[in-house]
């Protein structure tokens, strides 16, 4: 492949997405992600899409400006006003989030599928990348886990519309003001939560740091019904995947393997993890509260054990 | 012959779905799950094991089945789980104003929105008592309302003080917690194992 010195981040160092430099005050960052419904109604679909969307963008501490709509829809076996409501969701978001919408693609298929190609501004000093956690750094995460549960249940049925509509608004929740708040501290790293876990998205951002992660179990934020679910069984296949994939990586200290499914439990727009300063670490926290990130909390340490590891306390 | 469920070839949670519809419908002492993968397995053993059965798996050429046996009801923990709890500290919490400590009000208001927010890492916690400026914490637009009542909703008591309410004109205001008088409160301080005073 030909290089390219103004590939600030790509292929070579994957991260939450690209970043090409303009010049030396401006680079773009480039994502592109879609997926299949993960609530049955079309309009918070849409909503969920757009937030997981420009959620890569926000990890990198950039700021989303225009994006393009991908969409795969069976026209000819589902009325189109399905397809309009997914669309007016995404474009409800986008305008919360100060984004605009430039044009799109759509192609006919069996199952329904969207999502967007987004692209933001950065400066290129001030990419916040995956890699760069320091000893001693906290860890916090901005939004509770246990989505792939919840999503588990509702396609099961069993899950309640009071809890269905609270993981739809945290599923919906933009990191931007995460994002915002992380740029008036001194982040080491950050990525955003979704298919691999908590802990596998974690295993990504200390692999070749030479440093390890200590995790407390209980202090991670947990949508508290999907503890109660993942000791029923009803565990996404893809949390086994993720504990199997990660398990040389991991140091498991828990008592019961409830917590491990809940750790590495894939989630679809999920929050930010950030690695920051210990002496910093309680004012970003107090300022994400300010912002109404509530659930925002300390989960762990980066810490020099002489091996790469995630150790996992209870 | 005990009730045997095939779920082979079914997605997760199709599986663990077939196997709580069955346990709930005929409540059998015995009963068999057909899976063909290891996510179903796992999930099928772990709801078996929530509702009291003990598990046997056995495979062969791709085919695995569980086999769920009742455990009798004498096995259930429960009256050592009272036990426990009969033994736990009573915290109680006693808070007197909006703000931590002097100084900076700024901080101090910082500071006790944090330390609420951070208050479900105590264990032992079993009241908080608010009085004087600290009933402020109760009222509608209290930043860490609904840290509060999540605590309320785990079963952490939360007493306000009436007087103090009336005082600062705040008694419709309130919205989480109960309305109590000197008397509760001074028995409350009585009954604790420990209080802290923020």
């Amino acid at each position: 492949m030909p290089e390219d010195e103004n590939v600030l981040v790509g292929l070579k160092s994957p991260d939450d997405a690209g970043v090409y430099r303009i010049n030396q005050e401006l680079a773009i960052i480039q994502t592109v992600d879609f997926f299949t419904p993960v609530v049955d109604d079309p309009y918070f679909f849409g909503q969920i899409a757009v937030a997981n969307a420009l959620s890569d963008v926000y990890a990198m501490g950039g700021v989303p400006k225009t994006a393009m709509n991908i969409v795969c829809f069976p026209s000819e076996k589902m009325d189109i006003s399905v397809l309009k409501e997914i669309l007016k969701g995404g474009i409800d978001k986008l305008e919360q989030a100060g984004v605009v919408l430039i044009g799109g693609h759509s192609v006919d298929d069996p199952e329904i599928k969207y999502g967007l190609s987004v692209t933001g501004f950065v400066h290129p000093e001030r990419i916040i990348a995956k890699k760069g956690v320091k000893e001693g750094d906290l860890l916090i995460l901005t939004k509770p886990i246990g989505l792939g549960i919840i999503n588990t249940c509702i396609k099961g049925g069993i899950a309640s519309k009071e809890l269905i509509d609270r993981a739809i608004g945290i599923m919906s929740m933009l990191n931007k003001d995460a994002s915002e708040v992380m740029k008036e501290f001194h982040v080491s790293a950050c990525t955003d939560i979704t298919g691999f876990g908590l802990i596998g998205h974690m295993s990504e951002m200390i692999m070749q740091s030479g440093l390890s992660a200590l995790i407390n179990a209980k202090k991670v934020p947990v949508i508290k019904e999907a503890i109660e679910f993942a000791s029923m069984g009803f565990v996404p296949a893809g949390t086994y995947k993720n504990i199997e994939f990660y398990r040389s990586m991991i140091e498991d200290r828990l008592r019961d393997d409830t917590l491990l499914s809940i750790l590495f439990d894939p989630q679809t727009s999920g929050g930010l993890l950030v690695s920051l300063p210990s002496e910093e670490a309680e004012m970003f926290l107090i300022k994400l509260w300010e912002k109404g990130i509530q659930e925002a909390r300390i989960i762990g340490q980066i810490i020099r054990t002489g091996e790469e590891k995630i150790i996992i306390e209870e | 012959m005990p009730l045997e469920i095939n779920t082979k070839g079914l997605a997760c949670p199709v599986p663990v779905l077939k196997t709580k519809e069955a346990v709930e419908k005929n409540n059998p002492k015995e009963i068999v799950i057909l899976v063909d993968n290891e996510a179903a397995k796992q999930n099928v053993s772990r709801f078996l094991t929530s509702r009291g059965y003990s598990i046997i798996t056995e495979e062969k050429e791709g085919e695995i089945r569980i086999i769920g046996i009742l455990e009798s009801e004498a096995c259930m923990p429960s009256s050592f789980v009272k036990e426990e709890e009969g033994k736990k500290t009573k915290t109680l919490l006693l808070i007197t104003d909006d703000k931590i400590g002097h100084g900076d009000d700024l901080l101090g208001t910082k500071l006790m929105q944090n330390f609420i927010n951070t208050l479900k890492e105590m264990e032992g916690l079993w009241r908080i008592v608010f009085m004087n400026n600290g009933v402020k914490l109760t009222i509608s637009n209290s930043p860490v309302l609904s840290t509060l009542k999540e605590l309320e909703a785990s079963g952490v008591q939360l007493f306000v003080c009436g007087t103090c309410l009336e005082h600062f004109g705040l008694l419709k205001d309130k919205q989480v917690g109960e309305t109590t008088n000197m008397l509760d409160i001074v028995t409350s301080l009585q009954l604790a194992d420990k209080v802290i005073h923020i």
